[in-house]
C-alpha cells in the first residue's frame, strides 16, 4: 500500500504508526501488529480514534482534514466492516501529499 | 418500619493511607498526611501545603480495566474508581452477586474546570500565545481557540465533566442502575452517600456504590480557597496545619482521595450472606438559603439537618456516641458547628465525643463527607474515637469534647457524620451498630 514505504524523519510511517496505536490502546508494540483491527482485535472505542488522530497529527506535524477522519471513524463506529486491519489503515489516511509536505 | 440498609463495604485512597486497614491504623495512631505540595511548585504562593494522596498511578490503576481507560480519567475519577473497586472487595460482592440493573452509583464530585494539570498547562499556554501573537495582553478568544484546538487531546476534555466519575465506575461494575452525581461542594460526599441510601429505600436497586471523590490539590484550587482566605498559611510546620476546634487555627488544608462505601437492602445482604459492617440508619439534608460563604448566625441551617437526620434514623440524642464533625478548621465553621450540635443533641452535646478527623487527613472537598462517615464507621467497627490533632489551646467559642490528640477507646452504638459546603448546603449521616 502507498503508505508503508512512507518516511517521516527517517522512519518507516507504519513504525511510527504502530507505536502511537500501542501508546493509544495502551498495548505493546507487537499487539499493534499490521493488519490487527483496532476495534475487533484491540477493543478500540470511538475517543480512542479522537485521541489516534490527535496524536498522528501531532507527531507527523500535520493535520488530517476533518470530513477525512470523520468519514474513517463513521465507517469504524458503524460497525460496517470490524474486520478490516485498521493498522494500514491508518497509515493510509496519511499516504497524501500532505505527509510529503510534512517529510520533506 | 421501612427495611433497613446495610454498609457492607468501604473503599478508601486518602492522604493517610488506602482501604481499611491502612486508614484505620492512620486514625488510631493519630498521624497527619499534610505536608508540602508536591503536585506542582507552589512557591510565592500564600498556602503551599496540602494533604497529598501519595499512590502512584500505577498502583491506582490496577482497579481500571481495561488499562487503557486511565486516560480518560481525571486524577479524581481515579481514586473514586480505585475507591469504588476496593469497597467491592472488601464488601466481598462478585461479579455476578447483583444483577447489573439493580446496581446503582452515587456519587458526590467536584465541579468541572481544569483541574488537571495537564490541561490547565494546555489552556493556560493557549492563552498567553494567543496574546503574545497579538502583540498585546487582550483576551483574544478566536486566537486562544485556534491554539487551544491544536494543542488539545480531545480525551482531556472529557476529563473535566462532573458526572464522569460516576460513570466510570458503573463501566468498571456494569452497573446499570441509577447513576448520579452530587455536585455540593464540601456536602457531596454526604450527599451522595444519603441519596444512596433514598434510592435502596425506594427500591430503585439492591445495591448502590456510594460515595465522594476530588483532587483540589491543583492551583487553581489552592488559588481559589487561598484568595478566599479560607485555607491555612502554616507553611512552616504542615503537620501542625489543620486544627480544628483549636485556639489558633487559621483556616483548612486542602486533602484529596476518595471513599466509597457499599449499601445494600436488608434483605439482599442477608440472603447473599453479606458481611455486614454497621446500619446506615438516617440522612438529614438542608440548606441555609443565607449567604454564599457565611453560615447563619445561629447555626439553624446546620442543626436543622442533623435534627432531621436523627428524625430519619429513630433515633434520639441519647443514642449518639460519637459525631464525626465537618471540622474544617476555619474560625466560622468550628464555632457554628459546635454550635449546631448544641442546638440539635440539646444537653447530650454535653456528653458526646465529636472530633474532626480534617486534623489528619485535611479537607477532601467533595470528598470529604465520604471519608468521614467511614471514619465514623471505623469508630463503631474498631472501638476507638479517632481524634483531633492539634488541639492544643482551648477556644472558647468551642466547649465540646473533641477527643483532643490522641485516640480514645470507646463503643459507640450509633454515630453522625456532618458536611456543610459553600453555598450553605448542609447533610448529615447517622449510622448505627447491625
Amino acid at each position: 500500500m502507498p503508505g508503508d514505504s512512507a518516511l517521516v524523519n527517517g522512519r518507516r510511517l507504519e513504525e511510527l504508526v504502530r507505536e502511537i496505536v500501542a501508546e493509544v490502546l495502551v498495548i505493546s508494540v507487537e499487539e499493534a501488529r499490521p493488519g490487527a483491527a483496532l476495534v475487533r482485535d484491540l477493543g478500540a472505542e470511538s475517543i480512542d480514534f479522537m485521541d489516534l488522530v490527535f496524536r498522528l497529527e501531532d507527531a507527523l506535524e500535520t493535520r488530517i482534514p476533518y470530513t477525512r477522519w470523520q468519514r474513517f471513524l463513521e465507517v469504524r463506529l458503524a460497525g460496517a466492516d470490524l474486520s478490516a486491519a485498521i493498522t494500514p489503515e491508518v497509515v493510509q489516511l496519511f499516504a497524501t501529499e500532505e505527509i510529503e509536505r510534512a517529510s520533506g | 418500619m421501612a427495611e433497613r440498609v446495610a454498609i457492607t463495604g468501604v473503599g478508601l485512597v486518602t492522604p493517610i493511607g488506602s482501604g481499611y486497614e491502612e486508614f484505620s491504623n492512620a486514625l488510631r495512631a493519630g498521624r497527619s498526611g499534610v505536608g508540602r505540595i508536591t503536585a506542582f511548585d507552589s512557591a510565592g504562593l500564600d498556602t503551599r501545603i496540602a494533604a497529598e494522596v501519595r499512590n502512584g498511578a500505577t498502583d491506582l490503576a490496577q482497579w481500571v480495566e481495561p488499562t487503557k481507560a486511565v486516560k480518560l480519567m481525571s486524577r479524581a475519577t481515579l481514586f473514586a474508581v480505585a475507591a469504588a473497586g476496593m469497597a467491592r472487595r472488601h464488601a466481598r460482592l462478585g461479579r455476578d452477586a447483583v444483577s447489573p440493573r439493580r446496581l446503582g452509583v452515587v456519587v458526590g464530585a467536584g465541579g468541572m474546570g481544569p483541574t488537571d494539570l495537564d490541561l490547565l498547562a494546555t489552556q493556560a499556554g493557549a492563552a498567553i500565545d494567543a496574546a503574545r501573537e497579538n502583540g498585546n495582553d487582550r483576551w483574544d478568544i478566536p486566537a486562544f481557540a485556534r491554539i487551544f484546538a491544536q494543542r488539545t487531546n480531545p480525551v482531556a476534555t472529557l476529563r473535566g465533566l462532573p458526572n464522569l466519575a460516576a460513570a466510570h465506575v458503573a463501566i468498571q461494575h456494569d452497573a446499570q442502575g441509577p447513576n448520579s452525581t452530587i455536585t455540593t461542594a464540601c456536602c457531596a460526599g454526604t450527599q451522595a452517600i444519603g441519596e444512596g441510601l433514598r434510592l435502596l429505600q425506594r427500591g430503585d436497586a439492591d445495591v448502590v456504590l456510594a460515595g465522594g471523590a476530588d483532587a483540589g490539590v491543583n492551583p487553581v484550587a489552592v488559588l481559589g480557597f487561598s484568595l478566599l482566605g479560607t485555607l491555612s498559611r502554616r507553611n512552616g510546620e504542615p503537620d501542625k496545619a489543620s486544627r480544628p476546634f483549636d485556639r489558633e487555627r487559621d483556616g483548612f488544608v486542602i486533602g484529596e482521595g476518595a471513599g466509597f462505601v457499599v449499601l445494600e437492602r436488608e434483605d439482599f445482604a442477608r440472603a447473599r450472606g453479606a458481611p455486614v459492617l454497621v446500619e446506615l440508619a438516617g440522612f438529614g439534608a438542608s440548606c441555609d438559603a443565607y449567604r454564599i460563604t457565611d453560615e447563619r448566625p445561629d447555626a439553624e441551617g446546620a442543626a436543622h439537618a442533623i435534627r432531621l437526620c436523627l428524625e430519619d434514623g429513630v433515633l434520639s440524642p441519647e443514642d449518639i456516641g460519637y459525631v464525626n464533625a465537618h471540622g474544617t478548621g476555619t474560625r466560622m465553621n468550628d464555632i457554628t458547628e459546635t454550635r449546631a450540635i448544641r442546638q440539635s443533641l440539646g444537653s447530650r452535646a454535653d456528653l458526646v465525643p465529636v472530633s474532626s478527623t480534617k486534623s489528619m487527613i485535611g479537607h477532601l472537598l467533595a470528598a470529604a463527607g465520604a471519608v468521614e462517615l467511614i471514619a465514623a464507621l471505623i469508630a463503631i467497627q474498631e472501638q476507638f474515637l479517632p481524634p483531633t490533632i492539634n488541639l492544643e489551646i482551648a477556644d472558647d467559642e468551642c466547649d465540646l469534647d473533641y477527643v483532643p490528640n490522641a485516640a480514645r477507646p470507646a463503643t459507640p452504638d450509633a454515630a453522625l457524620s456532618t458536611s456543610f459546603g459553600f453555598g450553605g448546603q448542609n447533610a448529615c449521616l447517622a449510622i448505627r451498630r447491625w
